[in-house]
């Protein structure tokens, strides 16, 4: 016990002088906002300051790469480290805006095993890593369903059966999934089928059964509170969010469990930015075992190491089993899980926003 | 029991390694090549505005998308009409008849370079648009590499049959995804007959084929549905009537290949410019309707949902297809009646259940049964493979009552197409050129055995002016019982029986005796033909004569040709008993 402590005090001892030596410097990081930030703040950010006197500040974004490439006043970019979807980290790896990743840069797991064994195999990108796998799902509101309750994505199209407003992102993204998959598609063919006039005359068709009955969100906390405020019945949403809004805030909200569509979360670090060194550091922090881990214990996005998944326990505020409300989840009844094809959708961008702004307009008409 | 010497076992061990090899080797080779064929086609089909895909990438700019879609298939069809006037030596695309044809008749087959070629047409023609099928093209890409590997002088029998079915069973289950089907198929279309020892070598392509497809490259299926299964008993009886309408329709889509062909060949057209006739006519209805470009894969996806098409437009689709694919393979683009079929049927099927959901109150279990039991209908009276088109679907979609819904209607479709038009468009195809498969294996194949072979010249040759003593004297010298008679020329004139010449007095001429009528054959003459002139005449000696200018060629002794015949059938035996 003794040797412990003294080893524990080494290292503290070891952290401080390197604390200091590094004192004054600031990264500068993106961030989702509210219950992903929190997570965050207490899992990696205040840790990481605390042991490298390195300052973190976190910076508001809503995904794109145009936030990425500007800059500040004395030409740096205005991020350091970023945490991307998966389509855009692709993006942004063709434009060059990302530094190349190599499996060096991260630790090996507590038992040794080497960090490319440890992460999932699809999480290794050229210009990142992927940290998390967090799904975008349908949950509605449990008062407005007292009898029967939503079981199937189709239910999502199906007003007469589950009357109420529904929440979706004012983007051409997850509701076309669902539209296909209401039909009965398989998953491994939407894509494919979604890449035709057909395709989206079939998306638009599911839409049209709901048009009127549309509540559009953009930020990832809306649609929590629009369920939670009674605006709607249904909505889509982030499953972390839907989770956070559930166990800290006591919401009646439920998810189907149909249709998760899983993305993968990726950090990165900016080519152009001066703090390279630290950037790394920082990368190397928040990718370790425990500290992945300690994000999940607080959100329900799945790590994509294994050796984090292992030390996944219970939620500190409600005590339940975080592993049951992770995507995939294999507790769940989850049917119909959809892996999004970030590739197709950095190819399908203009044909997807010139068909859903056709929709739009034609409401308007 | 039979009891082996050490020799016995070390050929037989041997003969084994040597097949599953063999087996191994060509269902690698074939399968990579395979994907590298479809790869091709995709990667064309994807740069030349042909897929769907590429197709909504432009759908704004209408008129550049117009005139790639009449241009694309024009020129691709140009392209295949020069490679096919002047780098295929027979100038049409070859095919699974080509390949039922060298197994059944053990011939060669067109060269090794002339397959090649063919196949390029194929891709250049499926890549363009061309509406036709992918899966002929790589069933002759499966005998190309099975007949190469027949080359190898391992001394085994029937190594160019083992070799051949190996490829095709790889290019089916490796185009599938279904390797049980490739083995059947191999077997029902190619082999027509089941024996040990090609079995084991084709499964064990079959089985390769499987494994680089399915688990080295990850292929997607050529089409899945979520099928609950058959909810009423009665829908079954749908299933066969469905069965037999798709009969009917299989008959019009084939007898619409072989009419195109026929109108195409009466005209003055050179060979080179029919496909671009093809071409132009396909991108001139493709701009109405582009469903009708290409395999059309993506349309066969989209006919198992519920409503994705609406009915008149299945209508309208179904007509479409089946009068651009007759007239695209029936002027000369390369490519397989396989997909096409596929696709009609499939609409065929879908249109039927959306009938019965539009216009009758009956339950049913949903569009995706009707529509798969019409694809398979139509399909296996064109290929004449029941049990492959059955074994796909349960393949594919692993599905037991799907499969059953299938095997009725596909029994239904077969009774019906059978009695109308034959086994399959291969077998027309074969007929058409002259071999006959319905007769069975053993006429077929001794069709293409010549009399010549059998033909001697050891006979008593007479003159017209000879007389009766002088002939009676020679023939009782010899131990011939006729002898045959010729002018000075050498131009037969008929026969003098032995009997005959006691009617006449010894210093007359024979002329009168002369049989001017006998049986005659001529170097045309086969064995098949002979067999059965055999069994009218009464005659042992058959003079062979020229087609041309019937001069005496030589004679055929009956009982060689009996010999012949027999032989042959017991090398059929022998083949279908053969064990490893």
């Amino acid at each position: 016990m003794n040797l412990y402590r003294t080893f524990v005090a080494v290292i503290a001892l070891w952290g401080s002088g390197f604390a200091v030596a590094q004192e004054g410097q600031t990264l500068t990081i993106t961030s989702w906002g509210g219950a992903y930030e929190r997570a965050q703040l207490s899992a990696l950010i205040e840790p990481f300051r605390k042991e490298t006197g390195i300052d973190v500040k976190l910076r508001q974004y809503v995904g794109g790469i145009e936030p990425l490439q500007r800059r500040d006043q004395k030409n740096n970019p205005e991020f350091d480290v970023v945490d991307l979807v998966e389509s855009d980290a692709h993006f942004a790896c063709d434009e060059k805006i990302l530094i190349n990743f190599e499996s060096s840069m991260l630790d090996p797991a507590a038992d040794g095993t080497p960090a490319e064994e440890d992460f999932m195999e699809d999480a290794w990108l050229d210009c990142g890593i992927a940290h998390i796998e967090y799904a975008t799902v349908v949950a509605y509101d449990e008062r407005a369903f007292m009898e029967e309750k939503p079981s199937s994505i189709a239910d999502f199209f199906d007003i007469e059966r589950f009357p109420g407003k529904r929440a979706l992102q004012r983007h051409p993204r997850a509701v076309l999934e669902w539209a296909m998959l209401s039909y009965g598609i398989p998953p491994q063919q939407i894509y494919e089928l979604l890449s035709s006039e057909r395709g989206l005359n079939l998306v638009t068709r599911r839409m049209n059964q709901i048009r009127d009955h549309i509540v559009w969100w953009e930020s990832g906390s809306e649609p929590a509170q629009l369920l939670g405020d009674g605006t709607v019945v249904m909505a889509s949403g982030y499953n972390g969010r839907f989770f956070e809004a559930t166990m800290n805030h006591d919401a009646a909200i439920s998810v189907i469990q149909d249709g998760q569509l899983l993305e993968f979360g990726v950090w990165g670090i900016l080519r152009d930015s001066p703090n390279q060194e630290a950037a790394k550091k920082f990368l190397r922090y928040v990718t370790g075992t425990q500290k992945m881990a300690d994000f999940s214990n607080r959100i329900p996005y799945s790590p994509t190491r294994s050796s984090s998944i292992r030390r996944i326990g219970l939620h500190e505020k409600s005590n339940v089993s975080m592993l049951t409300y992770m995507p995939r989840s294999t507790s769940s009844t989850s049917k119909n899980v959809i892996r999004i094809a970030s590739e197709w959708y950095s190819r399908t961008e203009k044909v997807r926003e010139r068909w859903f702004n056709e929709w739009l307009l034609d409401g308007e008409n | 029991m039979v009891t082996f010497n050490k020799d016995d076992i070390k050929t037989i061990i041997l003969r084994i390694v040597i097949l599953a090899a063999l087996g191994s080797a060509i269902g690698a080779v074939v399968s990579l090549l395979a994907l590298s064929f479809v790869e091709a086609v995709l990667w064309l089909n994807r740069n030349l505005l042909i897929s769907p895909s590429a197709r909504i990438q432009h759908s704004e700019n209408t008129l550049f998308l117009n005139v790639a879609t009449v241009l694309v298939p024009t020129l691709g069809g140009l392209a295949v009409g020069l490679i096919l006037r002047y780098m295929v030596r027979i100038r049409r695309g070859l095919g699974p008849s080509d390949s039922i044809w060298m197994v059944q008749t053990r011939s060669a087959g067109e060269s090794t370079k002339d397959g090649l070629m063919s196949t390029l047409a194929a891709i250049l023609s499926l890549g363009t648009g061309a509406s036709a099928g992918q899966y002929g093209p790589l069933v002759y890409l499966g005998t190309i590499i099975g007949a190469v590997a027949a080359k190898l002088n391992f001394e085994i029998r029937n190594l160019q049959a083992i070799s051949i079915a190996s490829g095709v069973a790889a290019a089916i289950s490796v185009a599938f995804n279904a390797p049980i089907a490739g083995l059947v198929f191999a077997h029902e279309v190619i082999l027509r007959h089941y024996s040990i020892q090609v079995f084991a070598p084709t499964a064990v392509a079959a089985a390769v084929g499987y494994v680089v497809a399915n688990v080295m490259f990850n292929r997607p299926a050529l089409f899945l549905v979520e099928f609950e299964g058959v909810q009423f008993g009665y829908e079954f009886v749908f299933f066969a009537v469905i069965g037999v309408l798709s009969a009917l329709l299989a008959i019009v889509y084939a007898k619409g290949i072989l009419t195109c062909n026929d109108l195409i060949k009466r005209t003055n057209i050179p060979i080179q410019f029919r496909p671009m006739i093809a071409g132009i006519i396909l991108g001139l209805v493709a701009i109405w309707i582009p469903d009708v470009l290409g395999i059309g894969s993506t349309s066969l996806r989209f006919a198992t949902i519920d409503h994705a098409f609406e009915l008149s437009e299945l209508t309208v689709l179904i007509i479409a297809k089946i009068v651009l694919t007759s007239i695209c393979l029936g002027f000369g683009f390369v490519g397989g009646v396989f997909s096409p079929i596929l696709l009609i049927g499939i609409l065929f099927g879908a249109l039927c259940g959306g009938i019965l959901d539009d216009f009758t109150a009956i339950g049913h279990s949903g569009i995706i049964p009707y529509a798969v039991c019409g694809m398979m209908a139509a399909t296996s009276p064109i290929i004449g493979a029941p049990l492959t088109t059955i074994l796909i679907v349960f393949e594919l979609t692993r599905n037991y009552d799907l499969a059953i819904a299938v095997m009725v209607a596909v029994v239904f479709s077969n009774l019906i197409s059978y009695r109308i038009f034959g086994r399959s468009f291969f077998d027309i195809q074969l007929h058409q050129r002259g071999f006959d498969l319905s007769l069975g294996r053993i006429n077929a194949l001794t069709v293409y055995q010549k009399v010549t072979d059998l033909m001697h010249e050891n006979f008593l040759r007479l003159h017209p002016h000879e007389t009766v003593a002088s002939v009676k004297e020679k023939l009782a010298k010899s131990w011939y019982d006729e002898g045959i008679v010729t002018d000075e020329s050498g131009v037969f004139v008929g026969i003098v029986q032995v009997k005959a010449l006691d009617n006449y007095t010894p210093e007359c001429s024979i002329n009168d005796a002369i049989e001017h009528n006998p049986l005659v054959f001529t170097e045309l003459t086969n064995m098949r033909e002979a067999v059965e002139d055999f069994k009218t005449f009464t005659a042992d000696i058959a003079p062979v004569v020229s087609s041309t200018d019937r001069k005496l060629l030589g004679v055929v002794w009956d009982y060689d040709v009996i010999r012949s015949y027999l032989a042959t059938i017991q090398r059929l035996r022998q083949e279908e008993n053969e064990s490893l």
